[in-house]
C-alpha cells in the first residue's frame, strides 16, 4: 500500500483539433513527494496539469487518485476531492486583505464572519506557508509579487488538499522570493503534501525535487530520480533529438554597416542601459527566460514599452520611438507575444487584419483603394502560405497556426526593413512552425534585419545567426554563432552569476 | 480550432450553414419574430400602402439620424452616449434663439413681398451653423474625457446634466418661439422631390453616405478596427484618443442635425422636447440606443454598420406603426420596442456564445 | 489624533467624502440661517429616504463592477403599481406586490447578465425601456392617484428628523452594510468587481453575485418608487429618470470607483447626504431643478476627471517603483555582476 502512488494518470491522449498535446502520457506522485514536472514549451506540461486539476476534462486514460478510478467534471470537484492548483497567473482580488483572499471560494469559507476572525483564521496558514509575519489585515497590494504567490498557496492549504500543483510559480519573482516559495514547498513536504512542481528553471528543480518527469512533444518519459541527473541529461531528455531539419540553412552573413544601432537604451525593468547593433540580413537573437527582459528591449525598440533613455539610430535619424505608431512610420515592425491580445482582430475579416497597420499605403485623400488593399494583402498572404480565398473570412475562424501567420504577416504591409518578433511560435503546430522559421529567414535573406526573443531554448539555438542572452534583466553576453549550442546558451540564461547565493545571504542579514 | 471548410465542393448551402452557425434557439426566437412580423403586416390594413410606406420612413428620419451619428461611438468600442437627447435639447435651443436673435436678421422681410429668400437662407445658416460648433464642442469635451479613459457611460451621463442646464438657463426654462415664415422649413416641413419630405431624403443621404465613410474611408476601417481589439489597434498605429474624439463629434453633430430639422418643424425649441413630446416612448436617447442594438451592432464594438441602424430605425418605425394603426396605446408600443432591444440583446448574445465555443 | 489621522490615510476616499459632505452642510448652513433647523433637518431625511436607496443600490452595482441603468424605471413602476392597487387590496398588499416585483426583475437581470456574460450597461438598456412600457401598460398612460390620503401622512409622520420612510431606509443601510461586510456573499460581490478574472479563476461564479446584487438594487429601487408613490399620492409611468443621475452621483462621492471593488455602504450614506446638502441648499436659495441637475451633472464630471487623473497618477507611481526595485537590485548585483563580467573577459 505503501509504494501505490497517490496519483496515477496512464495513457492519458489530448488532442486540440490537428495539434496533438498530450500522446498516451503518464503521469505518477506519491504521498509526501515533490514530484517535478519539466518539458519545453508546447511539450504538454500544460494540458497535463489542466488535466489533473479537473479543468480539462476531454481526454482519453485512466484517471486514478487515492486508488479509485475518478473523473473529475469541474476544478471544484477535483478541489474538493483535495487536488488544488496555483496557476501561473494569480487569482488574488489585489483590492482585498489577505485573509479574505484566503477565505474566498470553495469549501470550508464561513457564510458569516467578522474580518478580525477571518484574519485569526488565516494566521495559521500564513505561518504554514512561511508568512507567519505578514498581517493578514493587509490588503494585497502591499504584498511584493513572491509574497502573493505565498498567499495563493496558503489559500489552498485551507482547503486542506493532498496534492498540491505549483504552475511555475517563480516565473515571474526575484531569486529572494523565489527562494521563499522553494522553502514553503520543503514544508509543504514535511507536511505530509505532496507537491508537483512545474518550472522551467532546471536549478530549482534540482534543489527541491524527489523525481522529476520530463514530457516532449505530448509523450512522457519514466519518472527519474531527481539525483540521478544532472542539468545536462535532463536538457538531453527535455530535447530529444534535434530537430535540426526544422530550422532553415544559415548562411554566412557580411556584418559591415549596422542597419540599426541601439544605443543606451534603457527599458523599464532593464538593470543597466544596452547598447546593440542590428546588420541587414541577421536574426539576432534575444536568449533569456521569462522575465528577464527580452520583451521589454524589443517593446523598447517598438515605442509599446516606456524606457528610461537612448535612442535606435537608424536611416540617419537618432530617435526613440514614444509610441507604436513612431516605429511603424519609420518601418519597424513588432509583433507582440500575445497575439490575442494586441496582434490580431478576431472578429475582422483577414484581409483587414492585414493591411491595418498600413493603411496610409493602400489609401489616397482618405479613401481605402480595395483594389490596391486586395493586391498587397493577396501578395503578403501568398508569402505566408494563406489562401488568397480565406481574406474575406474572419481572423477568428483560422488555426492557432494560421493566427500566427496573419499576426506576423500583416507586418509585411509596411515593407518593414526592422522586424522584431517576440515568440514567433508560441501555440503553433510544427507545420507551422517550419513555414515561420522560413519566412523569416527569407526576410532576413532580403535584406530586412530581425531581432527575435524566444524562451523556446530549441528555437532559439537554431534559427538566429546571434545570441545577446539575458538573465533577469542582466546583460549576460554575446553569442556568435559557432558557441550557440542548448548547453551553452542554457547556462547563461540560468542563474549564471549565482545570484541566488547574494539573495540568501541578503535575506539571513 | 479547426479551420472552417471551404472548398467549392463542400461550400454549404445557405440552409445548412445557418443550421451550423446558429443554435436551435436563436433559429426559433427568430423565426418566431418573423412569423409575428409578417402576419402582422398582411393583417394590418392600409399597412402595405405608399402613403403609409412614407410615413413610417419619415417618423424613422430624426431618430434614425441620431443613431447613424451613434453608430460611430459603439463601433469605435465606446459603447453609447447617454446624453444624446440633451445634446439635440442644447443645440435646438441654441438654433431657435439665433433664428429668433435681433442680430441675426438680414433685411426686412416685406409681408407684402413675401419672405425675401436670402435674407431668411442667412438666417437659417448663422443659426445652423451656431449650433453644430456648439454640438462639435460638446462632442469634442465627452470625447476627451473618453478618450483618456472615463468611462463612457458615466461622462455622458454627466455630461448630460450638465448640457440639460446649461439648456434650460440659457432658455429659462420657456419655449422658444420664431416666425414663420422662416429659413428652416424647408429642412422641417418641406418637400423637393414629389411629395416626399425633405426629412426622410436627409435620412436617406446620411445613411448612405455614413455607409460609404465606414465602408471605404480609411477613418472607418479604423473605426472598426480600434473597436473589434484596442490593444491590437494601438499596435498597428491607430489609437483610440483621436477615435473616441472623432466619434462623439459625429455622434453630437448628428444630433444637433437632428434638433435643427426638428425645431424647423415646429418653428421653436425647448429642452423637453427631446424628453417627453418627441415620438411615442418618452426618451429620445434610449430610443437611439434602442436602434442601434436593434439593428445588430455589437456593443462591445468593432462589429455592425450603420446601414444595420437605419434598417433598425426603419424596423422599429414599421412595428411601431403596426401597432398605432392596430389601436394601440403608448404603454404597448413603448412594451413593444422595449421587448425588441432585449430580444435582440438575447438572441446577439446567444449567436456570440456560439461562436466562441466553435474557436 | 493619531488614530485618526491613520484611518484617514487608510480610508482616503471615505474621509474625503466626509470631508467634503461636512464642506458643503457647513457652507449652507453659514449661508442660510434656516438651514439650521429642525424642519430642514427633517426634509433633508426625507430626501435620503429616496435619494439614499437609489446611491446605495447603484453603489453596489458599482462595487460589482457594473452599473445598473433601469433603476428609475424600475422605481417608476414600483411607484405606479402600488398607487395603483392601494385601493383595491390595501396599502400594504399593493407594496409588498411592487417590492417583489422590483426585486424579482432584478434577479432576473441579474441572473441573465451573468448567463449571456453581457455588460450589465446593455442589458440594462433594454430594461429601461421595457419596464417603462410596463409601467406605462399599468398605468394606463395616466397619472394615477390615490384617493385615501391617510396612507400620505403616514409615511410623512415627524418623528424627531426622522419618518417611518426613512428609518425604514436607515434600517435598511444597516443591513446592507452588514451583509457587505460580514458575509461571504458580500465579499464575493467585492471580489468580482474588483478583479472579475481573478475571482472568476479562484472559483467564485459569477451568477450568484450578480443576482444578488441586481435583485437588491431592484429591491432599493422598488422601495424608492414605493416611498415616493405613497409619500405624494401619486405616480406617472415616465417619472423618477432623475433618479439615475443623483443616485450615481451620490454613489461617485460616496467614494466607489469605477473599475470596482471599491466603495462601502458608509460611502453610498454619506455621498447621498452631500447630495441632499446640495440640493435642499440650493432650493434654499430658489435655484430652479434643473440647475440643481446641472450642479450635479458638473460634480460627476469632476468626479471622473479626478478618478481617471489619479489612475494616470498611480500608473506613474507604479512605474517608479519599479525603477526604485531595478535601481535596488543593480546595487546589490553591481559587484557580482562586475566579477563575473572580469572572469569572463579572461577566460574569453
Amino acid at each position: 500500500m505503501a509504494n501505490q502512488p497517490l496519483l496515477e494518470l496512464t495513457g492519458i491522449s489530448r488532442n486540440y483539433g490537428a495539434i496533438q498535446a498530450l500522446k498516451d502520457a503518464n503521469f505518477e506522485i506519491g504521498r509526501g513527494e515533490i514530484m517535478g514536472l519539466v518539458g519545453e514549451n508546447g511539450a504538454g506540461k500544460s494540458t497535463m496539469v489542466k488535466i489533473i486539476g479537473g479543468f480539462d476534462t476531454d481526454f482519453t486514460g485512466e484517471y486514478i487518485f487515492d486508488g479509485q478510478a475518478r473523473q473529475f467534471s469541474s476544478p471544484a470537484a477535483a478541489e474538493h476531492a483535495g487536488i488544488a492548483i496555483a496557476q501561473q497567473e494569480l487569482s488574488l482580488i489585489p483590492t482585498m486583505s489577505v485573509a479574505e483572499n484566503i477565505f474566498l471560494a470553495g469549501d470550508g469559507v464561513p457564510l458569516i464572519a467578522s474580518k478580525g476572525f477571518l484574519a485569526r483564521k488565516a494566521k495559521p496558514y500564513l505561518e504554514r506557508v512561511g508568512l507567519g509575519h505578514v498581517n493578514p489585515m493587509r490588503t494585497i497590494t502591499r504584498l511584493s509579487v513572491g509574497e502573493r504567490h505565498l498567499i495563493e498557496v496558503a489559500r489552498l492549504l485551507a482547503h486542506d488538499p493532498q496534492i498540491l500543483i505549483l504552475d511555475e510559480p517563480t516565473a515571474a519573482l526575484g531569486e529572494t522570493d523565489s527562494i521563499r516559495i522553494l522553502d514553503m514547498v520543503n514544508m509543504l513536504k514535511k507536511q505530509g503534501k505532496s507537491v508537483i512542481y512545474v518550472s522551467h528553471r532546471l536549478d530549482e528543480i534540482f534543489k527541491i525535487c524527489d523525481r522529476v518527469t520530463v514530457l516532449r512533444d505530448g509523450e512522457s518519459q519514466d519518472p527519474r530520480t531527481a539525483a540521478e541527473l544532472d542539468v545536462n541529461s535532463l536538457v538531453e531528455l527535455m530535447l530529444g533529438f534535434e530537430l535540426g531539419d526544422m530550422y532553415p540553412r544559415r548562411a554566412p552573413i557580411q556584418r559591415t554597416e549596422p542597419l540599426v544601432k541601439v544605443r543606451g537604451l534603457w527599458p523599464d525593468g532593464i538593470l543597466e542601459p544596452l547598447s546593440f547593433d542590428v546588420y541587414p540580413g541577421e536574426i539576432l537573437g534575444l536568449a533569456g527566460q521569462l522575465g528577464s527582459g527580452t520583451s521589454e528591449i524589443l517593446g523598447a525598440m517598438a515605442g509599446s514599452t516606456k524606457s528610461r533613455g537612448g535612442a535606435l539610430h537608424y536611416e540617419g535619424e537618432e530617435f526613440l520611438p514614444r509610441r507604436p505608431k513612431e516605429a511603424i512610420r519609420r518601418g519597424i515592425a513588432h509583433c507582440s507575444e500575445d497575439r490575442k491580445h494586441d496582434g490580431l482582430f478576431l472578429g475582422r475579416p483577414i484581409m483587414e487584419n492585414m493591411s491595418a497597420a498600413a493603411l496610409e499605403a493602400i489609401s489616397g485623400f482618405g479613401l481605402l483603394n480595395g483594389a490596391r488593399e486586395k493586391q498587397s494583402t493577396a501578395g503578403n498572404a501568398m508569402k505566408f502560405t494563406i489562401d488568397p480565398k480565406r481574406l474575406p473570412q474572419e481572423a477568428g475562424v483560422l488555426s492557432g497556426g494560421n493566427q500566427q501567420k496573419v499576426a506576423l504577416g500583416k507586418w509585411l504591409s509596411i515593407a518593414p526593413r526592422v522586424i522584431l518578433v517576440n515568440e514567433p511560435t508560441r501555440g503553433v503546430d510544427v507545420g507551422a512552425r517550419a513555414e515561420i522559421y522560413q519566412i523569416l529567414r527569407d526576410l532576413a535573406d532580403q535584406g530586412a534585419a530581425i531581432v527575435m526573443a524566444s524562451t523556446d531554448i530549441q528555437e532559439i539555438t537554431n534559427l538566429p545567426d546571434r545570441i545577446i542572452s539575458f538573465y533577469r534583466g542582466v546583460r549576460i553576453g554575446e553569442i556568435p554563432l559557432e558557441d550557440m549550442t542548448s548547453a551553452n546558451i542554457l547556462e547563461q540564461i540560468t542563474d549564471p552569476f549565482h545570484e541566488a547565493g547574494i539573495a540568501a545571504t541578503e535575506n539571513a542579514s | 480550432m479547426t479551420d472552417a471548410v471551404t472548398g467549392p465542393a463542400g461550400e454549404p448551402n445557405l440552409v445548412q450553414r445557418i443550421r451550423r452557425d446558429y443554435s436551435p434557439l436563436v433559429i426559433s426566437m427568430v423565426g418566431l419574430f418573423l412569423i409575428v412580423f409578417v402576419s402582422g403586416a398582411v393583417y394590418t390594413d392600409d399597412f402595405l400602402t405608399w402613403f403609409n410606406v412614407k410615413t413610417i420612413i419619415r417618423d424613422a428620419a430624426l431618430v434614425g439620424i441620431m443613431a447613424i451619428g451613434l453608430t460611430f461611438v459603439t463601433l469605435s468600442g465606446n459603447f453609447f452616449l447617454l446624453s444624446m437627447k440633451e445634446i439635440a435639447a442644447l443645440c435646438i435651443i441654441a438654433f431657435a434663439t439665433c433664428m429668433g436673435a435681433e442680430w441675426n436678421q438680414w433685411g426686412t422681410p416685406d409681408p407684402d413681398a413675401g419672405p425675401a429668400g436670402a435674407a431668411l437662407m442667412m438666417t437659417f445658416l448663422v443659426a445652423f451653423v451656431v449650433s453644430m460648433v456648439i454640438a462639435v464642442v460638446a462632442g469634442g469635451i465627452q470625447g476627451v474625457l473618453i478618450g483618456l479613459g472615463g468611462n463612457p457611460i458615466v461622462v455622458t451621463l454627466g455630461a448630460a446634466g450638465l448640457f440639460f442646464g446649461i439648456g434650460s438657463w440659457w432658455s429659462d426654462n420657456l419655449v422658444v418661439s420664431y416666425r414663420r415664415p422662416h429659413g428652416a422649413e424647408w429642412l422641417g416641413t418641406g418637400s423637393f422631390i414629389g411629395d416626399i419630405p425633405n426629412i426622410t431624403v436627409a435620412f436617406i443621404l446620411i445613411a448612405i453616405v455614413a455607409e460609404l465613410t465606414l465602408r471605404y474611408t480609411t477613418f472607418g476601417r479604423q473605426v472598426y478596427l480600434v473597436g473589434a481589439n484596442r490593444a491590437a489597434g494601438k499596435a498597428t498605429g491607430h489609437e483610440n484618443f483621436g477615435m473616441a474624439i472623432k466619434c462623439c463629434i459625429i455622434a453630437s453633430v448628428c444630433a444637433a442635425f437632428v434638433a435643427v430639422a426638428f425645431s424647423g418643424q415646429v418653428s421653436s425649441a425647448h429642452v423637453n422636447y427631446f424628453s417627453s413630446e418627441f415620438g411615442s416612448s418618452g426618451d429620445m436617447t434610449i430610443m437611439v440606443i434602442a436602434i442601434v442594438m436593434v439593428g445588430g451592432n455589437s456593443i462591445m464594438g468593432g462589429y455592425g454598420s450603420t446601414l444595420r441602424t437605419s434598417i433598425g430605425a426603419i424596423f422599429i418605425s414599421t412595428v411601431d406603426n403596426m401597432m398605432v394603426l392596430n389601436g394601440f396605446n403608448s404603454g404597448a408600443r413603448v412594451l413593444a420596442v422595449g421587448l425588441m432591444i432585449v430580444f435582440s440583446i438575447i438572441v446577439f448574445a446567444l449567436v456570440r456564445r456560439g461562436s466562441r465555443a466553435v474557436e | 489624533m493619531e488614530r485618526i489621522k491613520h484611518w484617514a490615510v487608510e480610508n482616503h476616499d471615505l474621509a474625503f467624502a466626509i470631508l467634503l459632505a461636512v464642506c458643503v452642510y457647513t457652507f449652507f448652513a453659514l449661508s442660510e440661517p434656516l438651514f439650521f433647523t429642525h424642519r430642514t433637518g427633517f426634509a433633508i431625511m426625507e430626501r435620503f429616504a429616496v435619494l439614499g436607496l437609489v446611491g446605495l443600490a447603484l453603489t453596489l452595482c458599482i462595487i460589482a463592477g457594473e452599473i445598473d441603468l433601469s433603476i428609475g424605471s424600475n422605481a417608476a413602476l414600483a411607484a405606479v403599481i402600488t398607487v395603483r392597487f392601494t385601493d383595491a387590496w390595501g396599502a400594504v398588499n399593493a407594496l409588498l406586490l411592487a417590492l417583489a416585483i422590483s426585486t424579482a426583475i432584478g434577479a432576473i437581470q441579474g441572473y441573465f447578465i451573468a448567463y449571456l456574460r453581457v455588460r450589465a450597461i446593455v442589458l440594462t438598456v433594454g430594461t429601461l425601456m421595457l419596464l417603462r412600457g410596463v409601467a406605462l401598460f399599468v398605468a394606463e398612460e395616466k397619472t394615477v392617484m390615490l384617493t385615501d390620503f391617510r396612507i400620505p401622512d403616514f409615511i410623512s409622520l415627524k418623528l424627531g428628523y426622522f419618518s417611518p420612510a426613512s428609518i425604514l431606509v436607515v434600517a435598511m443601510f444597516v443591513l446592507v452594510g452588514l451583509f457587505m461586510t460580514f458575509t461571504r456573499y458580500g465579499r464575493e460581490i467585492y471580489a468580482i468587481g474588483g478583479a472579475r478574472k481573478e475571482a472568476l479563476a479562484s472559483g467564485i461564479s459569477l451568477q450568484r453575485p450578480m443576482i444578488i446584487v441586481f435583485a437588491i438594487s431592484g429591491f432599493c429601487a422598488g422601495l424608492g418608487g414605493v416611498i415616493i408613490g405613497l409619500r405624494s399620492g401619486t405616480a406617472q409611468a415616465l417619472g423618477l429618470q432623475y433618479l439615475l443621475l443623483a443616485g450615481t452621483v451620490a454613489a461617485f462621492i460616496g467614494g466607489v470607483s469605477i473599475l470596482g471593488g471599491k466603495g462601502g455602504v458608509i460611502g453610498a450614506a454619506i455621498g447621498t447626504l452631500t447630495v441632499n446638502f446640495l440640493n435642499t441648499g440650493l432650493v434654499f436659495n430658489v435655484t430652479p431643478a434643473f440647475m440643481v441637475q446641472m450642479y450635479l451633472g458638473i460634480l460627476l464630471l469632476i468626479v471622473i476627471m479626478f478618478q481617471t487623473g489619479s489612475r494616470i497618477f498611480d500608473d506613474m507611481e507604479r512605474r517608479k517603483q519599479l525603477l526604485r526595485d531595478v535601481d535596488r537590485r543593480r546595487s546589490i548585483l553591481a559587484d557580482r555582476i562586475a566579477d563575473f563580467r572580469r572572469r569572463r573577459a579572461g577566460t574569453a
